[in-house]
């Protein structure tokens, strides 16, 4: 239980003291990884006779790209780095935990957190690229029968977005720890590489596909 | 895990921080890469099209040229040979005309030099005549008149 609670690292002394979890920290080393590592990456780059890493590189941007762009379409094109950051930040965070760190995925505040930033993102888009009216006369499509659906789905869609990635993400942790506590050797590594490696990719990829799907259908 | 708080709203300022950085530090010199090799090998192309297109006119301009030399020629080479054959034939002419001149001149000539040589010879028979015939006159006899006549005869000769 101790490893599945979110610790707090440590407290600001402010506002009667804030505490900064784990999963806050957690993504600051995410972070500084993937920004030291496009650093890096991006050392003196050439317009011919490019290095090996520069190669690596570009191939890497030009497969998110296209792997983001085939979610998106219209207008939704712009959100393409923002989908990729978010794809590579989840990606990492759910499979961190093979290096000893705790997944920030696991503390319900960041998966909220991105639920949010996606929701908010999509109906920005879509009072932007539409314009208010046209926005809002879409939760009345095609009758105005589906209107509370269409209301409550402005809910429901960020909060399937956020329990699916938290319970995907604690539910791999539990099985793992059950597992590891009944079979300590061989067999834990096997569904290691399943409920860590695949299906922490996975629900990355299916989080940034879903926010790309709303993305779309706001715009057009 | 469960107590949602100033959590979140750090998450959020840490995603949109992540967000920024990724696009300045990754998405930003990756793309002005692509799209300046891009530019070049537009350029690279641009040009290269230029210069074909040149390389063709002036292929054409050349051959153009090379047409026009090769009638220039044929026109030069014509006109030298009328001009070389009327001028042979002026010489021909010439020289025919200035041959025959030479032949008149030269029967003139022959022709004076006989009646000359003719004239000559009848004045000094004439001379001789009248010699021998001054000296036949101091004799009586003709003998002396033949030998004197004889002896200038020999002389001449």
């Amino acid at each position: 239980m101790d490893k599945m609670n979110v610790k707090t690292v440590f407290t600001i002394p402010i506002f009667g003291g804030i505490a900064v979890s784990e999963s806050v920290v957690v993504t600051w080393i995410i972070m500084a990884a993937l920004i030291l590592f496009a650093f890096i990456m991006t050392r003196g780059l050439r317009t011919n006779k490019i290095s090996k890493r520069q190669a690596f590189l570009e191939w890497m941007v030009t497969r998110l790209d296209s792997m983001v762009g085939g979610m998106l379409g219209g207008h939704a094109k712009v959100f393409g780095e923002y989908l990729i950051t978010i794809l590579l930040y989840i990606g990492i965070a759910n499979i961190v935990g093979i290096f000893g760190l705790k997944s920030p995925t696991k503390d319900l505040n960041v998966t909220i957190a991105l639920a949010l930033m996606s929701i908010v993102l999509v109906e920005a888009a879509g009072i932007y690229f539409l314009g208010i009216k046209r926005h809002l006369h879409k939760f009345i499509e095609p009758t105005p029968v589906v209107l509370p659906i269409n209301i409550l789905e402005v809910v429901t869609k960020p909060l399937s977005l956020c329990m699916r990635l938290f319970g995907n993400v604690i539910g791999a942790f539990v099985i793992m720890a059950l597992l590891e506590h009944v079979v300590p050797i061989g067999i834990p590594m096997v569904f290691s590489l399943y409920f860590d490696f695949f299906d922490g990719l996975l629900q990355a990829y299916v989080f940034v596909f879903l926010t790309g799907l709303y993305l779309t259908e706001a715009v057009e | 895990m469960l107590d949602i708080g100033w959590n979140l709203l750090f998450t959020v300022i840490n995603l949109v921080i992540l967000f920024v950085a990724m696009k300045i530090f990754l998405f930003k010199p990756v793309r002005n890469i692509i799209a300046k090799r891009q530019e070049e090998a537009d350029a690279a192309r641009t040009e290269a099209e230029t210069m074909a297109a040149e390389a063709k006119q002036t292929k054409a301009e050349y051959e153009k040229a090379l047409a026009r030399t090769a009638a220039e020629r044929e026109e030069v080479l014509a006109t030298a040979r009328r001009l070389a054959d009327e001028e042979s034939e002026k010489i021909l002419a010439d020289a025919r005309e200035e041959a025959k001149d030479i032949r008149e001149a030269a029967e003139d000539e022959g022709e004076r030099r006989k009646e000359r040589i003719i004239a000559e010879a009848g004045k000094e028979i004439a001379d001789m005549v009248a010699g021998a015939t001054a000296k036949a006159m101091g004799d009586t006899d003709d003998s002396a008149l033949y030998d004197a006549f004889l002896d200038k005869v020999e002389e001449k000769a």
